[in-house]
């Protein structure tokens, strides 16, 4: 029917090679390719970050990864989908989580990175937090909500 | 049943360890061991309903039964990504 899913799910401690996480999807039948990359940005609420860490609970984290690749794959037909989520401290401006999607046509792709990243937000069980220059304080998504 | 719970972010803090301990009568409910933790460690008490609960790296309702050995955590609210 289709290549064998080659895509990778991992949870690491060091800076995500974006460039690798775009190839780990590649495929002659995939006529198009949808790379995410969520950054650190250096605002929030108004407030000057200047660093953040992410905590995961590691294997759920990389079941709950795994499933999300399971489902885009029932919704939109993907070739491969790779999803890198990075723990620890990340600097501003770093990528925290890559996700790469191909697909034989773009709107799979772009529907099915859109899909990954907004379901990663809700379930996965990773949290971030942010330090300011006078405190930190783990995110409250419920609290202002992060824009889309 | 002597129960494990594993602790994150900021439920951690708030509890001051990684993993709390807890006595449960056989038979049970998630929603019996969140009454329990609540009134074992009151600090955490407020996050009672904004937390969801894990076993074995899925996530469980409040009407499953606690089965000895299943590893239990406690979610806090997410923000990965």
């Amino acid at each position: 029917m289709g290549a064998e899913s080659r895509g990778v799910v991992r949870i690491v401690q060091e800076k995500i090679d974006a460039g690798a996480v775009l190839k780990s999807v590649e495929d002659p039948s995939a006529g198009g390719i949808a790379l995410f990359v969520g950054a650190t940005r250096n605002q929030s609420h108004g407030r000057s970050v200047v660093a953040l860490e992410y905590e995961a609970y590691e294997p759920m984290a990389v079941a709950v990864l795994r499933s999300i690749v399971d489902e885009a794959r029932r919704r939109f037909g993907i070739v491969h989908m790779s999803i890198v989520h990075r723990t620890g401290r990340v600097a501003i401006g770093e990528a925290s989580v890559v996700i790469a999607a191909s697909a034989a046509h773009r709107n799979e792709a772009f529907g099915a990175c859109r899909f990954a990243i907004d379901t990663l937000k809700t379930s996965a069980p990773i949290w971030k937090k942010e330090f300011f220059a006078d405190g930190s304080a783990w995110v409250d998504p419920g609290a202002g909500g992060s824009a889309a | 049943m002597n129960v494990t719970v594993r602790m994150f972010a900021a439920l951690r803090e708030a509890a001051g360890a990684d993993r709390l301990e807890v006595e449960l009568a056989q038979g049970a409910t998630f929603a019996h061991l969140l009454e329990r933790l609540a009134e074992q460690y009151p600090r955490l008490a407020p996050w009672k309903p904004h937390v969801r609960i894990a076993a074995n790296c899925e996530y469980v309702g409040l009407d499953a039964p606690v089965r000895p050995g299943d590893e239990i955590a406690l979610i806090p609210p997410v923000s990965g990504g």
